[in-house]
């Protein structure tokens, strides 16, 4: 058999394909005993496979421990590493919202913009509803298990410990920044040197990065007693100041042991370097809007101000660089560690180069150091490029192909990455942003294709996410809040969702119809109910059974039932079971449109009732009401035509009544041409006898024909 | 009748899981400061069902109390109903399984939670499939268990052996399947089903229930579910229930087979009456509010009464108000009624 290896004992699972380079073996521990003579496999929810496992039977019949077979549950895929599944669950529901929010507030500019043509859809509040949505969906990405925050400043520390960042959060930044944030184009470089000062670490554990060298050497700090003489003091400071972490390197320049007090006398120049150096970096001229507050360096807003202020800043270092004091400094690692320093200031490409270990780092020192003025995503997209031959790597990280797809505006690449990279939750949701300000984006992503079946790449990604949804019990429930927004095949897909969910638990259950009834889908109910009722019905709960089919209205069905439960009530309603019933009936309730053939019983139950009232002695008036209630079921066509001759052999009392007969010619008319055809039909072959004694029928017969003597003479 | 806010809204915390949340209750607190909850779990990426009690820190400083878990007890199928018995400090809990089967669980509250299980029945024949609510008895030694299969058992628990005797009340053999039950007296107890039917029952009088409501439902009406149901210790004449399509209601005993509605569809009053449209998945008397001023409300009104729904809302209605009072409530009134809301937005 393919599949099973050889050593079926141990049941290992060999990939189909022999020429699959990777056939990776994984061993399945299903504890059987006896060889395996058959397997099957199938999906299960979510990324489960169920493999079924068959024993061989024994060959001589016994049956042992470990016979049999057992079912075993292979999970497919680890997830993602950074991310708990109870984490994807918790964003996948606080993104409902937020989505269902911005896609009403388009389908409202949508159909205001169809009003008057020359207005644009997107303009106005528009910005503000995707920066809103944006930022609900960045809120939902905080990683949970945050580190805890020091409370005392400790002056060792130069790095702090916040929040553990996040791959998925680090790529919505960028989307939020490149797409939602559109106006504020000319401060992507600064929200980029941002970003990257939140994000470094992320790149850590594929690629070296200045983040991890500072982790590293926070570690040795404690030990060292002078920390200038550490060459990698410098180097790390350099690095840091490559990529603008001002606020690390002035705080690590100020543990120079020229500051300390004993030493001040002696290194009076060195410390005024040292100061010097820590002083300039602090009034680094930055273009953007404005800081967190404690943030070293000067903002500037305005292009003139900034140019006036970055070249007197310039200024500045140039003099110092070319100072007399260097000649006056004794100590050789101060020296030359805060001339690169000033290296890194001025821009100098190579230094910029070694002090920073991969592209994304020497791209954004180009940024702070030689090009401050990028603006656009073309000379964005090259220098990018330039960078990338400066420092190529082997391998690219998930964020790398992401920016490089961003900076290339190449809405298919940024599609495919954030697939890759991160799924299809964030496919379905990024496409808002992708689309939000850019007509070409809108048009590729909205564009019906064949290729597709018909639908645009859009809705197909939201396809592919409810369908991930929709695979696992605990979320297959906002699974219809993505499918409505899916103009082509998401109705159908809903339908379908709603029919395939179990019936068997009463909350599953109302929770499809409650969804049905928010869209609408009242066939959908239906059909839930009429399943839900058959299975009640067929596990014994008859009552159950009876009320969902009610309520699906379904006609049929209740009148195919009907004939199951005349069966049971020729057998069993009697006295002691009456109370039994008693609950059914009143299910049924008086409205016989949707008791279907069920209305039989509940007539049935009035006529046994007064019958039971005579016995209890309360003589003519119940006997008035029996009469009527025999007279109704005979005439009613729902009446069984087996219950015929039971009903009237149960009224042998009301026909023979002492006092007066009590039922009139017509009446009396009546039933013996029902006796008639009741004889007439038990020469039928197909016709039930009722468990009655033989002599009922002509028991039956002369009643009547007596009390049709009595009634003529009354009358 | 129209709804308002409240005048000082309650605040709603969530406490986000990661499992789903099968029921919840209230221990009764060893002190006022201390409180505790016992919450039926259920994982779904492991498929384990569980029941944990935990300590609730109302944890004034940060923005929202927390959970922390004291003991864990793992069921054999999922939980289908669980009440809790207010006895201090170690409450009963009772907790009926989707495979039919009846568990009562003792925890000790001074001494860290600890929870064990003093008593099962299992066997088979005591439900045919799950059982679909049960109520402990308040400070009594007895428990009731409904199914869909319609039995109606009754469970004692007098000592400590582990196996539980049962006495079958009655068995509409599925005829009658039920849904809800509640005691009103050490003797007398409600049960709920299909088509808002009650049924009412005396243990001492064999053979069914003494009494059976359906209500004369107005026409052309969907009917519904009975999910809930509670009495009131000092009026026993009335139950109150609460079911499918945001219904609403109570049967007085002595008024026969008029419900009166408090919410839902087709009361043929103005439309607005309707709280809410989807499963109102418990009901309960405000015990909170209005305790000193019970004695003054006629007894021919309904108290008012605290609801949560699937779709979110938790609320207090009140009969014959101008208004119907509309809020969220206080997390610790009664974690009961969040049950619905957690299951909304477990992740």
């Amino acid at each position: 058999m393919p599949g099973v290896s050889s050593d079926s004992a141990r049941g290992a699972l060999v990939p189909l394909s022999p020429e699959s380079p990777a056939a990776a073996v994984y061993p399945l521990r299903h504890g059987l005993k006896s060889p395996i003579s058959r397997l099957s496999i199938s999906w299960s929810r979510g990324n489960s496979l169920r493999v079924s496992v068959f024993a061989a039977p024994s060959s001589d019949g016994s049956v042992n421990d470990g016979d049999g077979g057992k079912v075993v549950e292979v999970k497919l895929g680890g997830g993602d590493g950074e991310i708990s599944e109870a984490h994807w669950r918790r964003i996948a529901y606080g993104s409902v919202s937020p989505f269902a929010l911005l896609q009403s507030r388009k389908n409202a500019v949508f159909s205001l913009s169809k009003f008057s043509m020359n207005s644009s859809p997107y303009d106005g509040d528009w910005w503000d509803y995707i920066m809103e949505y944006s930022k609900d969906i960045n809120a939902l990405l905080v990683n949970q298990k945050s580190a805890s925050v020091p409370v005392l400043d400790d002056p060792k520390s130069v790095i702090t410990k916040g929040e553990e960042p996040t791959s998925l959060k680090a790529a919505w930044e960028l989307l939020e920044m490149f797409y939602a944030e559109k106006p504020s184009h000319s401060w992507l470089p600064e929200r980029l040197v941002d970003w990257l000062a939140d994000y470094d670490s992320l790149f850590s554990g594929t690629h070296p990065t200045v983040h991890s060298k500072l982790v590293d050497f926070q570690k040795e700090l404690v030990n060292l007693q002078v920390v200038e003489d550490d060459p990698k003091y410098w180097e790390v400071m350099s690095s840091a100041l490559a990529v603008g972490w001002l606020n690390i390197v002035v705080k690590m320049l100020r543990l120079h042991g020229s500051y300390r007090l004993d030493q001040l006398s002696n290194r009076e120049t060195e410390n005024g370097l040292v100061e010097a150096v820590a002083v300039l970096i602090s009034k680094m001229p930055r273009m953007r809007l404005e800081h967190e507050a404690g943030k070293l360096g000067e903002c500037y807003k305005a292009k003139p101000d900034f140019v006036k202020a970055w070249e007197k800043w310039r200024g500045q270092i140039n003099k110092l660089d070319s100072s007399a004091f260097w000649f006056q400094c004794a100590h050789q690692q101060t020296r030359e560690g805060l001339r690169s320093m000033l290296q890194i200031m001025l821009g100098n490409a190579n230094s910029l180069c070694s002090a920073t270990y991969n592209w994304i780092e020497l791209y954004i020192s180009h940024f702070l150091y030689m090009r401050p003025l990028t603006v656009g995503l073309e000379s964005m997209y090259s220098l990018a490029q330039k960078s990338i031959q400066l420092k190529p790597m082997a391998s690219a990280h998930r964020l790398m192909g992401l920016i490089i797809g961003i900076l290339g505006e190449n809405t298919e690449v940024v599609l495919a990455e954030c697939l890759k990279g991160f799924g299809p939750w964030m496919v379905a949701h990024a496409i808002e942003l992708l689309t939000a300000g850019s007509d070409h984006a809108e048009m590729l992503l909205h564009e019906e294709r064949q290729n597709l079946g018909g639908i645009s790449i859009e809705e197909l990604h939201r396809l592919v996410y409810a369908q991930v949804l929709s695979s696992f019990p605990l979320t297959w429930q906002i699974a219809p809040i993505y499918l409505i927004s899916c103009m082509k095949h998401g109705m159908v897909l809903l339908q379908r969702l709603l029919s395939k969910q179990p019936v068997q638990d009463n909350q599953l259950l109302l929770k499809s119809i409650e969804i049905c009834r928010l869209y609408e889908l009242h066939s959908v109910t239906s059909n839930i109910m009429k399943i839900a009722g058959v299975h009640h019905w067929k596990h014994g709960r008859k009552g159950s059974g009876v009320f969902w089919l009610q309520q699906a209205r379904d006609e049929y069905r209740l009148n195919r039932i009907a004939l199951q439960l005349f069966d049971s009530v020729g057998k069993t309603i009697s006295d002691e079971s009456f109370k039994q019933w008693e609950g059914l009936i009143q299910l049924l309730g008086s409205d016989s449109k949707t008791a279907g053939g069920l209305e039989f019983l509940h007539k049935y139950r009035d006529f046994k009732k007064s019958l039971r009232q005579i016995h209890d002695g309360k003589a003519t008036d119940s006997a008035r009401q029996a009469v009527e209630s025999l007279i109704s079921l005979m005439k009613n066509p729902s009446t069984p035509q087996r219950f015929w001759l039971p009903l009237l052999y149960d009224s042998l009392k009301l026909l023979n009544w002492k006092e007066r007969p009590l039922l009139n010619v017509s009446q009396t008319n009546l039933l013996l041409n029902k006796l008639q055809e009741l004889s007439m039909a038990r020469l039928r072959p197909d016709f039930i006898e009722s468990e009655l004694p033989p002599q009922a029928l002509n028991s039956v017969r002369l009643a009547l024909g007596t009390n049709l003597g009595r009634a003529i003479l009354e009358e | 009748m129209a709804f308002a806010e409240s005048q000082n809204p309650l605040r709603v915390h969530r406490i986000p899981q990661s499992r789903y949340i099968d029921a919840v209750r209230w221990l009764s607190p060893v002190s006022p400061s201390d409180r505790f909850a016992a919450i039926a779990y259920f994982d779904a990426d492991t498929n384990s069902p569980s029941i944990e009690i935990a300590y609730v820190d109302p944890n004034p400083q940060s923005s929202s109390p927390t959970l922390t878990p004291q003991s864990s007890w793992t069921s054999p199928s999922r939980i289908s109903s669980l009440k809790t018995a207010h006895s201090t400090p170690q409450p009963l809990l009772a907790a009926a399984t989707f495979s039919g089967s009846l568990h009562i669980l003792a925890s000790d509250l001074i001494n860290g939670g600890v929870m064990e299980s003093e008593a099962t029945v299992s066997e088979l024949g005591f439900h045919s499939g799950p059982v679909s609510a049960v109520d402990l008895r308040e400070g009594g030694t007895e428990c009731v268990s409904v199914g869909e299969d319609g039995r109606v058992n009754l469970v004692s628990f007098v000592g400590d052996s582990s196996k539980l005797s049962y006495r079958r009340i009655f068995d509409a053999n599925g005829l009658v399947g039920y849904t809800a039950v509640k005691w009103a007296s050490p003797s007398e107890f409600a049960t709920g089903g299909y088509g808002f039917g009650i049924q009412w029952w005396d243990q001492r009088t064999s053979g069914g229930p003494v009494l059976q409501f359906k209500g004369n439902w107005c026409q052309g009406k969907t009917s519904g579910i009975v999910h809930s149901i509670d009495i009131h210790p000092s009026r026993k004449h009335t139950c109150l229930a609460g079911g499918s399509s945001g219904t609403v209601f109570a049967w007085d005993r002595r008024a026969a087979q008029q419900p009166i509605v408090l919410s839902g569809a087709g009361t043929g009053e103005a439309p607005n009456s309707l709280l809410s449209e989807s499963e109102v998945w418990e009901v309960q008397y405000d015990r909170y509010t209005r305790r000193s001023n019970i004695s003054n409300i006629s007894s021919t009104r309904i108290l008012p009464v605290m609801i949560c729904s699937e779709d979110g809302i938790l609320a207090v209605i009140e009969q014959g108000k101008q208004f119907l009072k509309h809020n969220y409530y206080e997390l610790d009134r009664t974690i009961a009624k969040v049950e619905t809301y957690i299951k909304r937005s477990h992740c």
